[in-house]
């Protein structure tokens, strides 16, 4: 595979239900090795759109080409990509290590001590060595996303998707994580669409950035997030790097 | 392409090269070249790994690699990773290194089967002591409806009762009819053999109305709605909206549990008075599909022998099938903690003694009619 073929490609993509166009008209690439967040307020289709990207949900119209092979199907192998749900998404009635060890298990050929070799190099990996055998109501939500990562890496995907790493968790464990996924992507190359809507994740971790609005059914800006909030002119968008609401600034002069 | 890991004595110092694709896909064949390697080595002084040859590597190459750096240490040998060109290499296996853990884990905590019973028989006093601080807490909630209204959930007493009581009428007046044909038909072989036929209306009035009729209704309810009921609560209490409850000032077993308890103690009594008309039909279709007694017959002696004593012998213990239905079902649906697993456990368990409850509560109501010869 050329290091020039952008790893993700999207083209023209028109999601919703039923009749109901939530969103039109998206298209961008992601370069290999590369972060790219996905951004946008609450509401805005973020993880809906990342549900489509990792074939979930199929499109209304439009193209996703992920590695050149086509777009996602769920069901369809080995998936080309490992993904972090909000809430980590473990197992609860498997230990750590037996969450680690089930893709490993289903989609290699890989048995006996090797499993529990690499199940534990990427539980250390994550922080999280001396926990392989805890269960996932044992731990603390931190700790339980990046067992999700772990579990995501399992197979050596190139390609990782996150959907809101940062949420619900306390702002050290939050930083952990965002530096965690910096390492993944500056150490090991791999690719990461990470849907945030926390500033400090987004300026420390995404190379490009895409953001959505709701009103707008799309894509609203695109590029290195650091010179869109200081050069963007679109007031939806300095809004949200600037983290300040039209309406509480109005009640301030009132 | 073949996986190996070439050895180069120079002096005091030994190189190992590993050469091909260093991934999972590869994976047993990286083992083997690393055992090998790891064998072969004789060197006692320094060891350097040579990334150059590596045509490919991924974190399980990396692990490997890694392990046979640790091992060669263990032994005595000073190891230095070269990076030769190859920084991806070299920042995995690096990667890897630094964040091993020293010390690990504890083995998993599985329980043998000695332990096992031992860990349930210690468990019981505190079932026991959370089942009657529930009961307690229940007991408590119905003269506090009664004071303060507002403390229970009424707007949700249609909804349960169309859930609980209407949308099980099918399934509970089927079991029913087709219990009265199975009566039926034991009744006309049995009856049959002394030519006794004309008992046969008498035997499904008193099977059916003093015993089966509540029984069967009951069970099926345990089933359905008894499960329903228990998954709602546990999905709440492992998501939080007990707590959410609790924090808003609300009682749950106020509020959730008594108006649950009472669609059953209504609805119950109802289903299983539909349900013993229908086996009398049941009853009626076995006796005319096996004999030659008359419709008019059948109807005039199963009115004969339908007594008050039969009627309320059967009724009177429904309610109270209800009512132990729905605290079993609440009870096993509130003490859930977890996730999806402890769901569906506390639902199992809500129907297996619900079931059990019934049967029970059924059983103690017979002996207490029977004592007092009704």
């Amino acid at each position: 595979m050329p290091p020039s073929r952008p790893h993700i490609v999207v083209e023209d993509l028109r999601i919703g239900w039923g009749a109901r166009v939530l969103m039109e008209h998206v298209s961008f690439e992601v370069k290999r090795g590369t972060t790219l967040a996905i951004l946008g307020g609450s509401g805005s289709g973020k993880s809906t759109l990342l549900r489509y990207l990792i074939g979930l949900e199929q499109p209304m119209a439009g193209r996703i080409d992920i590695d050149g092979v086509g777009e996602p199907h769920v069901y369809s192998g080995v998936p080309p990509f490992g993904v972090l749900f909000q809430s980590g998404a473990l197992f609860s009635s498997l230990t750590l290590a037996e969450n680690l060890a089930l893709p490993l298990t289903t989609w290699t050929s890989v048995r006996g001590p090797l499993v529990q070799d690499f199940v534990q190099a990427k539980l250390d990996l994550v922080g999280l060595g001396a926990f392989a055998g805890h269960f996932p109501g044992e731990i603390s939500g931190g700790m339980k996303k990046r067992a999700g990562i772990a579990r995501a890496m399992m197979i050596e995907p190139d390609l990782l998707f996150f959907d809101e790493p940062s949420a619900g968790l306390d702002p050290i464990s939050a930083v952990e994580l965002d530096h965690l996924i910096v390492t993944l992507s500056r150490h090991l190359g791999i690719t990461i669409v990470i849907v945030t809507h926390e500033l400090p994740s987004i300026f420390l971790v995404a190379d490009n950035c895409i953001v959505l609005d709701k009103e707008a059914k799309g894509i609203v800006a695109r590029g290195d997030p650091r010179r869109l909030r200081d050069e963007s002119a679109i007031p939806f968008v300095h809004n949200f790097f600037t983290r300040s609401s039209p309406s509480a600034s109005a009640a301030r002069e009132r | 392409m073949s996986v190996a890991i070439r050895a180069e004595a120079n002096g005091e110092r030994t190189s190992l090269v590993p050469a091909g694709a260093f991934d999972l896909a590869h994976a047993s064949a990286v083992v083997r070249a690393v055992e090998q390697a790891e064998r072969d080595l004789i060197a006692s002084g320094d060891v350097d790994l040579h990334l150059s040859a590596l045509e490919g590597i991924d974190g399980s190459g990396a692990v490997l690699l890694a392990q046979l750096m640790d091992r060669l240490e263990a032994r005595g040998l000073r190891t230095r990773l070269i990076e030769d060109h190859n920084p991806h290499a070299f920042r995995l296996i690096t990667l890897y290194r630094e964040r091993r853990v020293e010390a690990r884990p504890q083995p998993a905590r599985r329980m043998g089967p000695l332990a096992q019973l031992g860990a349930a028989a210690t468990g019981v006093p505190g079932k026991v002591t959370g089942a009657l601080d529930f009961l307690g807490h229940a007991a408590a909630a119905v003269p506090k409806a009664f004071v303060s209204p507002r403390s229970v959930d009424w707007s949700s007493l249609p909804r349960l009762m169309q859930a609980i009581g209407a949308d099980a009428l099918p399934v509970t007046s089927a079991a029913n009819l087709l219990v009265g044909l199975i009566i039926g038909f034991l009744g006309v072989s049995q009856l049959g053999r002394f030519g006794a036929v004309v008992y046969v209306p008498e035997l499904v009035v008193i099977a059916q109305f003093r015993e089966l009729g509540p029984l069967v209704t009951a069970i099926v309810v345990a089933g359905r709605s008894g499960a329903g009921l228990a998954s709602e609560l546990a999905t709440m209490q492992v998501s939080e909206e007990i707590d959410a409850l609790r924090s808003m000032g609300f009682n749950p077993v106020s509020w959730l549990v008594v108006p649950r308890c009472l669609a059953l103690v209504v609805t119950v009594p109802l289903l299983t008075w539909i349900g013993d008309v229908l086996a009398l039909g049941g009853g009626l279709l076995a006796t005319m599909a096996s004999t030659d007694m008359t419709p008019r017959a059948y109807v005039l002696s199963t009115a004969d022998h339908i007594t008050g004593a039969h009627f309320l012998n059967g009724m009177i213990r429904t309610p109270f099938l209800g009512l132990i239905i729905g605290l079993i079902a609440c009870r096993q649906g509130l003490a859930a903690r977890g996730g999806a697993e402890a769901v569906g456990a506390r639902t199992t368990s809500a129907v297996v003694m619900a079931i059990f409850g019934v049967i029970a509560i059924s059983a103690l109501f017979t002996l207490f009619f029977t004592m007092l010869g009704i």
